[in-house]
């Protein structure tokens, strides 16, 4: 859904660092929202772990660099790492193009999805969350 | 836009020694991956006596010439007419940074800097949880990127340091502010005020850093005049663990990249391969080296504002890694272990660190 000039697609969960999580069945998908992207500036830096990285809930997966920002990629659930966006190593920009779809991150098998009710979804939520936060960057 | 009569009266004459053979493109680390003459010491000084000429102004067409450049030096160290490259590309940023033609990425700087004190804009200084202007012999002063982008790094430094039974203490630091003075920028006198009280207050008679480029700005840059006048001694981490016992080895295959701050700026080449050669017998030398090496992208403010060229600076630089045919590649410069780290690709099995960080993780492994 297009929100305060932002698109936020409202069937995906997102945490509260603007990373956005698509449930795919077996594994969970994330990337950077909208918002994140365009607050960062150009990405020039992907942190690409390897395959089968043991992930924590709430603990670093990777890190995002733009120009002026370094971000701190939390995973949303306990598993491991199944997959990365590979082209992400020489076209990080692909996260400013295109962020739901060439610029996806990282593909997670996780342990147990229940953890994705904590994360922010549907069209209220989202809403909320946007406003708190363009609010909340406006006074920086 | 006018050159000023000081920089015609200063460099003018340095300009016109460039007889533009073109042994600088040979050895330019942007020229290698961009292919632009523009951006390579000849280039540049075409540019500026064709802007001496009057036939071109210093304006935002001409930016990415002037300010794309890690300040490497490879340009003039080659220079058979002895041109002072750096020196001439300091000279016209500051002409056109004080005529409004400044690099987009660089305009706020110095208002980020007096603001956050760190060249990130970060807001939280990191908890490194360790003595903070304490009285010590030591000061370890980590630098930006040590602070903000290698955290890890830094911390495994001062659990060396710890383990090493240094009395050291961290500073609340400020940024050394030496970038301001490379990007044309006036310097933001408050930061080398607050980096000298806290050093001085600690009563250290040594600076140690992790950064050869805040160790060039305290030998090197008149704000700093005060701690040179109270004899005060500044190493990097290398000048001090050559000094030192280092109960480790490796077998592993190490060769060793020269950060151009330490190495071509400051001739800082030997105590480096001093203390590999304590702890790492298997040590082979990268096809550029010493005086020779390739710049590994970072400098001269082109991480943040050409982070492309930047890193693709920085993959060349690993290709000579991967046909030296070693395992780990160590570095005496968080900014170079930064963007070396972060230019290497999934594929390449090479282990990046600064050489005190792989000294303290060997440490860790061994007990």
């Amino acid at each position: 859904m297009e929100l305060h000039g932002y698109n936020l697609p409202d069937d995906l969960y997102y945490d509260a660092n603007h990373f956005w999580v698509r449930d795919d069945g077996e594994f969970l998908v994330m990337g950077m929202d909208d918002f994140a992207q365009r607050m960062a500036g150009e990405i020039v830096y992907v942190q690409l772990p390897d395959d089968g990285k043991k992930l924590k809930a709430g603990k670093k997966l990777a890190k995002v660099e733009s120009g002026k920002w370094l971000g701190k990629v939390l995973s949303p659930v306990d598993g491991e790492l199944a997959g990365v966006n590979e082209e992400l190593e020489t076209r990080p920009e692909l996260i400013n193009q295109d962020c739901y779809g060439q610029g996806w991150m990282y593909r997670i098998r996780p342990d147990d999805k229940s953890p994705l009710s904590e994360l922010v979804h549907g069209p209220e939520a989202l809403a909320a969350m946007l406003e708190q936060d363009m609010a909340k960057y406006a006074q920086e | 836009m006018q050159l000023s009569s000081e920089f015609r009266e200063n460099f003018e004459e340095r300009i016109l020694q460039c007889s533009q053979c073109g042994f600088c493109r040979a050895v330019c680390p942007l020229f290698a991956v961009s292919l632009r003459p523009a951006f390579n010491a000849r280039g540049k000084m075409m540019v500026l006596k064709d802007a001496l000429r009057g036939k071109l102004d210093l304006d935002e067409q001409v930016l990415d010439s002037i300010f794309q450049c890690t300040a490497c030096a490879n340009c003039s160290h080659h220079c058979p007419s002895g041109v002072d490259v750096p020196g001439i590309v300091k000279a016209a940023r500051r002409e056109m940074s004080q005529a409004g033609s400044c690099h987009p990425a660089f305009t706020g700087l110095a208002q980020v800097l007096a603001q956050h004190g760190n060249i990130y804009a970060e807001e939280d200084p990191p908890e490194f949880q360790r003595p903070l202007n304490q009285p010590a012999e030591y000061v370890y002063f980590a630098g930006c990127v040590g602070n903000y982008r290698e955290e890890e790094a830094s911390e495994t430094v001062l659990d060396l340091l710890e383990r090493l039974e240094l009395n050291y203490t961290l500073i609340e630091e400020a940024c050394c502010g030496g970038v301001l003075g490379d990007l044309g920028l006036e310097p933001v006198a408050a930061l080398a005020q607050a980096n000298l009280e806290r050093i001085l207050a600690t009563g250290a008679r040594t600076v140690i850093t992790g950064c050869p480029y805040c160790a060039r700005t305290f030998l090197e840059r008149p704000e700093y005049q005060p701690l040179r006048d109270q004899g005060i001694q500044v190493l990097v981490l290398s000048q001090l663990l050559a000094q030192l016992e280092l109960p480790v080895t490796t077998d592993q295959r190490v060769t060793y990249h020269d950060p151009c701050d330490l190495g071509r700026h400051c001739g800082i080449y030997e105590e480096p391969r001093q203390v590999i050669a304590k702890i790492a017998p298997d040590f082979v030398e990268l096809a550029h080296n010493r005086d020779q090496a390739l710049c590994c992208g970072a400098g001269g403010g082109m991480r943040g504002a050409y982070p492309k060229n930047s890193l693709a600076m920085a993959r060349r630089r690993l290709e000579e890694v991967e046909q030296a045919g070693a395992e780990v590649l160590l570095t005496d410069c968080n900014s170079c272990v930064h963007n070396l780290r972060n230019a290497k690709l999934r594929k390449q099995k090479i282990e990046i660190y600064t050489l005190a960080e792989y000294i303290g993780l060997l440490l860790d492994e061994a007990s």
